[in-house]
């Protein structure tokens, strides 16, 4: 501790004085109304004690000034620490994409440094060694005083990208200034290093300091596989295990899925398999890290990471699968890895959402499926075929080509010429820029009728120019024939890699992307780029449009900052990972005194607190004056103190009656013991509260998390009971306090979470609800119907779904009067909690499946109706009953 | 019924109905319920006797001379209530309190209104000095009354009371024994008899304070500044004692009752206490 101004001390020499002051001047006397005074008239009090001030008020009164002038001392606390060296002080700042995850601890670092700088009056200059959003490099300001550099350090913001130590070397050098103070992100951040780390410490005494209890973590683009991610993390090795957890999340920016990462000691980079259904693969917009907000936590996903579905359908189902020689037998290798695929007829296919369908010789005639088939395409489908015998003898109208008759054999035994090899692909084309192989020989095929337009429907031809593969638009869609089988029975096509990369770039095709990847000079303009904090905002000026070769090639710069680029239909997006080298632990600066980030605490001014105490104290002495005057009754001294110190006291006997659940009905759901889950099923039963308060005539009180066997179950109506894979079986008096609670008419919803579309997000629930069930005495079920109570109890529902959809639910078969016929279980696994669930923002964070808003109307619909079956019983069952009396009244 | 009426009806319910000694009762004194034992006005019968000469004829009672041959007058019995004159000092003196729980003039007011109803159940009249008019039955309209009375406070008003009432006085009593001896030897002449009643705050009897206080007086005419109560509290209780000495020569010049009550006391005490200043004692008459 030090102070600021300490001639101020002196003052309190002056103490004794005061207390002698105080000492001879007697207190003002109390002042009392006295209806006998009469006889008191004359009285003199015999011995005339000099009345005093009582001793401990004396010394309350010192303390309050002796307090008054420490305070004006301006004492300041933990500023032992000095800064290096004399003279100028640069103070070197990394503001990389590193420093993000702990900014305003190193701007606290850089405060306390500008804060020990004024106080000795050294000049500083400031130095951020990454390039500026200007794209200007790093370079050190002038030495100026610390107050003057303030609110420069204040504007600073970490950047996305790399720190530019080759510049700031050079800046370093150029520096006049005689010692250092740098706050490091502790990353060498590229190869220039040495020649950095040379520079500061040749300027005179460094001070490092380094926040190395978070690492610094880039999370880099994910690896498609076939049926989901695989998500990477890069890390500089740390000496222990670490965990990163990543988020899947939409671009409404609701959360799809969320896995954890174990990253062991010594390891720079983890990686692992987050699985996702390819409906929710195709939401999903970019991973984020959890943990600080960071531009190196956010990974930008556009359409080269999403999957289609691509629907197959063979003209001859029996044999399409054989090996080697059926119809879907290549196709289905080609395209496995990177895409979904469905075998059904048109019609199912349709049902679903799909964006490619592969029709290998299947001819699609005149009728209805003709017509459905070509809608789909005009909106927006790409239609595959490949030709065969079949397609030969009758084409149809689905073709982007007229077809001659027939079909043309090359190098058979009747025949002069030779099987044809494959023509380079013409720029332009989706497959420009394929190699293709020598090997490929097409023997067989079907024609084009001569057209105008041919050349330009083509998209690869044979070496004598035959339009092997020939498209045309349809609408919003398009169709693409290849002219052979997809088996090998009328080319070696399918046999090659040649193959796979078509398919591939037909499917990509189908995602927007026109025109090849890498050929096209058309630039993209930076639309939204993310800030160091992984924030996306509007591009920096600096930013500049990129081609897509450029946007392959880029590195996170201030010219190229991380975003997304280009229009909305041809969106490319440009990681900060994107050719980043991996991170590297940089180490120390030769001869620099190392000190942990946040280790030290910063300096704090007491004088504030002083004189707060001091004035505390003069307002005790003013209290305890009148009360000694008699003029305040200690009951209104001691209320009007006690409001002052705590004016929420008056408000917790209200808070604690409000929490009294026998005050207010209310949903009540099982702790898990997994806070995750309980703060989803809270969230749910929130969510559904008010939506049951906003449509219903009934109201709910916030939900409860009970413990069977320690609550009382019997003040809520409803119970929800999410199942997770690891629960253990309940304790006998849990069983038995539930097993009371269903005897006595309350509902027990309980949900495995993994029913339906849902399937496999929660593996082994079932298992687990097994275990857990165990001992509770659930009635016979049924299958829950349109005809039960619970069904129109509200709403009139023919599906229940949450979350997921499509999964049976389960209710007591048979009617129990006893009960009113209330079923005292629901089981189900459509995870309604998270259907129901709304953040703090009141939206919906997590995503339904399949998707749309229909299905999440209905998931409400149904926790109404349940909250509706629980609260009212089975009175709306006697409708079914009004059929009958209302034909027995006619009669 | 106002609140004090009825806590004072409660307090007074406790002991039976107080029916005050008229002693020497002239023929000036109201009629009343109490019995005298002799002939005289009243609505009680007494007895017959015979017809005597000089009786009037319309006294014969017709029907009890029917039965024989001799004619019968009907005597009833002689009958007198006494009137109790009260009164409470209200002035602000009595309007403080410090160390016990009521003001002392809600005590006096309390103690006068059980006092009074005691009194209205054994028949008696019950006036206030102090206010104009004439004696009161109801307890209401007494204490309404009360609410009305306006009184500088000290000592009682002069007031035309009737020949052998008795008077209760009730007040702190804290002005000049002069004024109290005047007042009372004005009564007294009148003749009546009475009782005098001594409220005090218990701190007006121990003087509990300490240190340097300036005591000023309730109605701001004076103030004293005593630098440490504590050593002249002797002093002070020998002049409340030398006050209540005075006060109990002046009620014993005078013929009447004296007593003291503090109001940290029950004022069930102090109202047995004029209870039995008030009722006939036996063997006294």
């Amino acid at each position: 501790m030090m102070f600021a101004s300490p001639w101020v001390l002196f003052a309190l020499a002056a103490l004794p004085l005061l207390w002698w002051l105080l000492r001879v001047t007697p207190p003002s006397p109390r002042i009392e109304r006295f209806p006998a005074i009469r006889l008191l008239f004359g009285l003199v009090a015999q011995a005339e004690t000099p009345a005093r001030t009582p001793w401990w008020l004396l010394a309350l009164r010192c303390l309050a000034a002796g307090l008054v002038i420490l305070g004006l001392a301006r004492p300041v606390l933990d500023a032992g620490a000095q800064l290096p060296g004399s003279g100028a002080v640069l103070l070197v700042i990394d503001d990389g994409w590193a420093a993000a995850r702990d900014w305003p601890r190193r701007m606290l670092a850089a405060n306390t440094a500008l804060d020990r700088a004024e106080r000795t009056g050294r000049p500083v200059a400031l130095l951020a060694t990454a390039a500026a959003e200007t794209a200007t490099p790093p370079r050190a300001t002038a030495a100026m005083p610390a107050a003057d550099l303030r609110p420069l350090v204040e504007a600073l913001r970490p950047k996305p990208w790399n720190p530019d130590r080759a510049a700031a070397a050079t800046a370093a050098a150029a520096s006049t200034a005689s010692s250092v103070v740098a706050i490091s992100d502790g990353l060498t951040g590229g190869p220039a290093w040495t020649p950095y780390a040379t520079a500061l410490a040749a300027l005179g005494p460094v001070e490092e300091l380094r926040g190395e209890d978070i690492p610094a973590r880039l999370l880099l683009p994910p690896k498609s596989e076939a049926d989901g991610l695989v998500v990477r993390v890069a890390q500089a090795p740390q000496p222990l295990d670490g965990e990163a957890a990543i988020r899947a999340v939409s671009a409404d920016g609701r959360t799809l899925a969320r896995m954890v990462l174990k990253i062991p000691a010594g390891t720079g980079a983890a990686e692992g398999p987050m699985k996702l259904p390819p409906e929710l693969r195709n939401r999903l917009a970019r991973l984020v890290l959890d943990g600080p907000a960071t531009a190196a936590g956010v990974v930008l996903l556009d359409e080269r990471w999403r999957r289609r579905p691509v629907g197959l359908i063979a003209g001859d189902a029996t044999t399409a699968a054989t090996p080697l020689t059926g119809q879907l037998f290549y196709l289905r290798r080609a395209l496995e890895p990177f895409t979904e695929l469905r075998e059904a007829e048109i019609p199912a296919l349709l049902a679903r959402e799909i964006s490619v369908i592969v029709l290998a010789d299947r001819v699609v005639p005149d009728g209805p499926e003709r017509d459905m088939l070509a809608d789909w395409v005009a909106k927006g489908g790409l239609l595959i075929r490949f030709a065969g015998p079949r397609t030969a003898e009758h084409p149809d109208t689905l073709l982007p080509v007229k077809m001659l008759d027939g079909d043309r054999q090359l190098g058979g035994a009747m025949s002069w010429s030779q099987p044809a090899g494959l023509a380079a692909f013409q720029p332009g084309t989706p497959f420009a820029g394929l190699a293709v192989p020598e090997e490929v020989r097409v023997t067989r095929q079907v024609l084009a009728a001569p057209a105008l337009r041919l050349t330009e429907a083509t998209w690869a031809r044979l070496a004598d120019g035959t339009p092997l593969v020939t498209q045309a638009t349809r609408g919003a869609g398009r169709v693409v024939l290849f002219h052979v089988t997809a088996n090998a029975d009328w080319s070696d096509l399918p046999l090659s890699g040649l193959f796979v990369d078509m398919l591939r770039r037909l499917v990509d095709l189908a995602n927007g992307v026109s025109g090849s990847e890498d050929a096209s000079a058309e630039r993209l303009a930076p639309v939204e780029t993310l800030d160091g904090f992984g924030q996306p905002g509007a591009p920096p000026g600096a930013a500049m449009a990129l081609t897509n070769a450029e946007l392959t090639a880029a590195i996170a710069g201030p010219r190229s900052p991380p975003g997304t680029y280009g229009p909305e239909t041809a969106r490319r997006v440009l990681n900060l990972a994107n050719h980043m080298a991996a991170p590297e632990a940089a180490p120390p600066i030769p001869g620099a005194s190392q000190t942990p980030l946040g280790g030290v605490p910063p300096e704090r001014a007491l004088a504030p607190w002083l004189l707060a105490a001091a004035l505390a104290l003069l307002a005790i002495d003013l209290l305890i004056s009148l009360r000694l005057r008699g003029l305040l009754r200690p009951a209104a001294a001691m209320l009007a103190l006690a409001l002052l110190t705590n004016p929420a006291a008056a408000q917790s006997l209200q808070l604690s009656a409000e929490s009294n659940p026998a005050r207010a009905t209310r949903l009540a759901y099982m702790n898990t013991g997994d806070p995750q889950v309980d703060d989803i099923v809270r969230a749910g039963l929130t969510g559904l509260s008010d939506y049951v308060n906003r449509r219903t005539a009934a109201y709910l009180a916030d939900p409860a998390a009970v413990t069977p066997g320690q609550d009382d179950l019997s003040l809520y109506p409803l119970i929800y009971w999410a199942i997770t894979p690891d629960a253990d079986s309940l304790p006998p008096a849990a069983v038995a306090a539930l097993n009371l609670f269903m005897a006595n008419g309350g509902i027990i919803l309980i949900d495995t979470r993994n029913g339906g579309s849902g399937a496999g997000f929660a593996d082994g629930a079932e298992a687990a609800l097994e275990r857990a069930g165990r001992g509770l005495a659930i009635p016979v079920l049924a299958q829950l119907t349109q005809a039960h109570v619970l069904a129109r109890s509200f709403y009139l529902l023919g599906e229940f779904p949450g979350r997921f959809a499509g999964d049976p639910v389960w209710v007591q078969r048979d009617q129990d009067r006893s009960n009113d016929s209330v079923s005292p279980v629901i089981i189900g696994g459509h995870d309604w909690a998270s259907a129901w669930a709304v953040d703090a923002q009141g939206r919906n964070p997590y995503a339904t499946i399949p998707g749309g808003a229909r299905q999440r109307v209905l998931a409400y619909r149904f926790g109404v109706n349940i909250v509706m079956y629980a609260l009212t019983g089975n009175y709306k069952g006697d409708q079914v009953h009004v059929p009958a009396l209302l034909q027995r009244l006619g009669e | 019924m106002s609140h004090s009426a009825r806590h004072a009806e409660a307090l007074g319910a406790r002991l039976p109905p107080l029916l005050v000694t008229a002693e020497r009762v002239a023929a000036t004194v109201a009629q009343g319920v109490h019995g005298r034992r002799r002939v005289g006005q009243g609505d009680s019968f007494w007895q017959y006797r015979p017809f005597l000469p000089g009786d009037a004829v319309n006294r014969i009672d017709w029907r009890q001379s029917a039965r024989s041959d001799r004619a019968f007058v009907r005597e009833t019995e002689w009958e007198a209530a006494q009137t109790v004159a009260l009164w409470r000092d209200g002035g602000e003196t009595m309007r403080w309190k410090k160390a016990g729980p009521v003001e002392k003039a809600e005590r006096a007011e309390l103690l006068l209104l059980a006092l009074a109803a005691l009194l209205l159940r054994g028949g008696e009249r019950v006036r206030l000095i102090g206010t104009e008019g004439r004696p009161v039955s109801g307890l209401d309209r007494l204490a309404s009354l009360l609410g009305q009375m306006n009184d500088p406070g000290g000592v009682p008003p002069e007031a035309p009371l009737p020949r052998h009432a008795q008077v209760v006085l009730i007040g702190d009593f804290l002005a000049p024994l002069e004024t109290i001896q005047a007042a009372v030897g004005r009564l007294a002449a009148i003749p009546t008899r009475g009782h005098l009643l001594q409220v005090l705050d218990p701190a007006e009897a121990l003087l509990p304070y300490e240190g340097r206080v300036r005591f000023e007086g309730v109605r701001r005419e004076a103030a004293t500044l005593i630098s440490r109560v504590e050593s002249v509290r002797d002093a002070y209780a020998a002049r409340l004692a030398a006050q209540q000495d005075g006060l109990q020569a002046i009620c014993r010049a005078a013929g009447w009752g004296f007593s003291v009550h503090r109001t940290d006391h029950p004022a069930e005490a102090a109202l047995l206490g004029l209870y039995m200043a008030l009722a006939p004692q036996v063997g006294r008459r």
